[in-house]
């Protein structure tokens, strides 16, 4: 028993241990990977929780009923959470090998169903199978970003009329709030274009590599998007996340992605315009 | 004055579970129902196309959060996030009462997102009188629990299903969501007499009804929502109607599910035996001279 267990088993009233007791071990048991009636420790335990059924079920057996339906469950709502990488590890058998192993290490931590690939990502990069491949973790990371986008915080409509009506040097120290819903990914290959072609059926190849700078979004019908943008424009859209003002954001910018602040400057009413027309921008605040 | 009376519980006719393939539909034409329900934890994202969807939907129709998450029977402290996000919905939908199950569905902050069977013992209903005090305290409209469709008892369980349920209600002052369906599938899969079930429920404290399909396994039946209602279970309906007078009903279909027209026609259908039951019930509610 670990150090943990013991702290819980204090904090457990009296009166509810055998409850506590309970439900530890079924949690556990239909989280398994083995068949409960098989396993000789787990059924024997189900026999001294458990009472058979009318029907002639064992206790194994009606335990097992919950084990199943906790797999097929699980299992199905990640289906369809990953499309991507359902497709770049090789269809739904194989995904849901993946998926098995991810379950029993990173077992449901929320009601959220939302959220039960939340640290998907993060096993792929620590698989020893898929962690090597960069096109899996791209996938992965493009899935979840849609998830992420799906049910993000809505914000009220920006008033674009704020980009005219605005005074030139009072841009530089203002502070652009985006939307909730943006992920910015730095990818190594064009995987958004994958999702699109799965999503319409169409015939698909492994995408080669290509340093992609891709926003994923919810546009303001509500419907989920993906667009390639300019290195420029990716570095701008992170520093102006971070909540740094306009004009230090630019020059930031412009140094990480080795281009010339002009450049900025020639495309920034262009950029605000697209970003503001698909949503991207929030609010503007001003300095007071 | 019964719990009915003193919550002024409306009757809201027979409605349907709102469903992902039924949306656009939905949303679109407006087809003629009586109310939805929606799964309340589908809900409680603050933006997005689903959060707009219920907007839409409740400014057409009445809508009840009916939740499976809450854990009631959960040996851990309830979850304050979570019920901050249920009374934002309450709100939001101006919602005349709440449900959840009688179940538990994860310890040790791992959720298993099933509708996990309690051990019926004195100390479980202690400590389920005292989560649903709170929650129904909380939420500030009355809340009801639903019996679960279940597939193994425990040996230290001491009361029945149905006294226990019926003394929860009672002592916490709740109301009973009543899943016909799940009292068939539990009554054959535990050898219990569902009609007793039923006749021994508190009738003044069964708010709403449910009504489903479920697949025969064989040696258990599978609470499925994948089918049409079971001959057997629109009697129990019957049943039920007859103790509770008009209850609203939820036709509920999760799995397989059909064209509107084929859950329409099924909610046509819980209306007319519906009627033709009430029709037959004294004009006065019978549970209001219930003890």
């Amino acid at each position: 028993m670990g150090e943990r267990d013991v702290d819980e088993r204090r904090a457990v009233p009296r009166e509810l241990r055998g409850l506590v007791e309970i439900q530890r071990f079924v949690s556990d048991a239909v989280r398994g990977l083995d068949d409960i009636p098989r396993d000789p420790a787990l059924a024997g335990h189900a026999e001294s929780l458990i009472v058979p059924s009318a029907r002639g079920m064992t206790p194994p057996e009606r335990l097992e009923v919950y084990r199943e339906q906790f797999w097929l469950r699980h299992l199905a709502n990640l289906d369809e959470d990953f499309p991507t990488l359902t497709w770049v590890v090789g269809g739904r058998e194989a995904f849901r090998a993946l998926t098995t192993g991810y379950l029993r290490a990173c077992p449901p931590r929320t009601w959220d169903l939302q959220r039960l690939g939340a640290d998907l990502p993060g096993y792929i990069a620590r698989d020893p199978r898929w962690g090597s491949d960069p096109l899996a973790r791209d996938a992965a990371r493009l899935d979840w970003a849609f998830m992420e986008a799906f049910d993000a915080p809505d914000s009220p409509p920006f008033d674009a009329r704020i980009l005219a009506s605005t005074p030139e040097d009072a841009w530089p120290s203002a502070r652009i709030d985006l939307h909730a819903s943006l992920r910015l990914l730095p990818l190594g290959h064009p995987v958004h274009d994958l999702r699109l072609a799965l999503q319409r059926g169409a015939e698909v190849e492994r995408p080669v590599v290509e340093a992609t700078h891709v926003v994923v979004y919810r546009d303001p019908a509500c419907f989920l998007r993906t667009m390639k943008i300019a290195p420029l424009a990716f570095e701008l859209l992170e520093t102006l996340r971070s909540g740094t003002p306009l004009g230090e954001a630019c020059e930031a910018a412009a140094g990480a992605s080795q281009s010339d602040p002009s450049e900025i400057g020639e495309r920034l009413g262009g950029w605000f315009q697209q970003w503001t027309a698909e949503g991207w921008i929030r609010a503007v605040r001003f300095e007071a | 004055m019964g719990f009915r009376e003193r919550w002024s519980i409306p009757d809201l006719g027979v409605g349907v579970g709102f469903r992902k393939p039924h949306v656009v539909q939905v949303l679109r034409e407006r087809p003629a129902m009586d109310w939805f329900e929606i799964i309340s934890e589908n809900y409680f994202a603050e933006g997005g196309i689903q959060r707009r969807n219920l907007e839409e939907l409740s400014h057409a129709y009445r809508v009840v959060p009916h939740g499976v998450s809450l854990s009631i029977g959960g040996a851990e402290p309830l979850d304050a996030q979570y019920l901050g996000h249920l009374k934002s919905l309450v709100r939001r939908l101006d919602a005349p009462w709440c449900t959840d199950h009688l179940c538990w569905t994860g310890i040790g902050h791992v959720d298993v997102h099933d509708l996990l069977p309690l051990p019926f013992t004195r100390q479980t209903l202690d400590h389920v009188v005292e989560r649903v005090k709170r929650v129904q305290g909380e939420l500030e409209v009355p809340f009801a629990l639903e019996n679960a469709s279940s597939y193994m008892e425990f040996r230290e369980s001491t009361i029945p299903e149905h006294e226990f349920l019926a003394e929860l209600a009672e002592r916490a002052d709740c109301g009973i969501l009543l899943d016909v369906n799940n009292v068939f599938v539990s009554a054959y899969n535990h050898g219990f007499d569902a009609r007793a079930y039923i006749d021994a429920l508190p009738a003044d404290r069964v708010i709403q009804m449910h009504l489903a399909g479920h697949t025969d396994r064989g040696a258990y039946l599978l609470d499925t929502h994948s089918d049409h209602v079971k001959a057997e279970v629109w009697e129990l309906y019957r049943r039920a109607l007859s103790r509770c007078g008009a209850t609203s009903t939820i036709v509920e279909w999760d799995e397989s599910i059909p064209a509107w027209d084929v859950l329409a026609a099924e909610a046509s259908q819980a209306r007319a035996v519906r009627d033709a039951v009430l029709s037959t019930v004294p004009r006065e509610q019978p549970w209001a001279s219930a003890t």
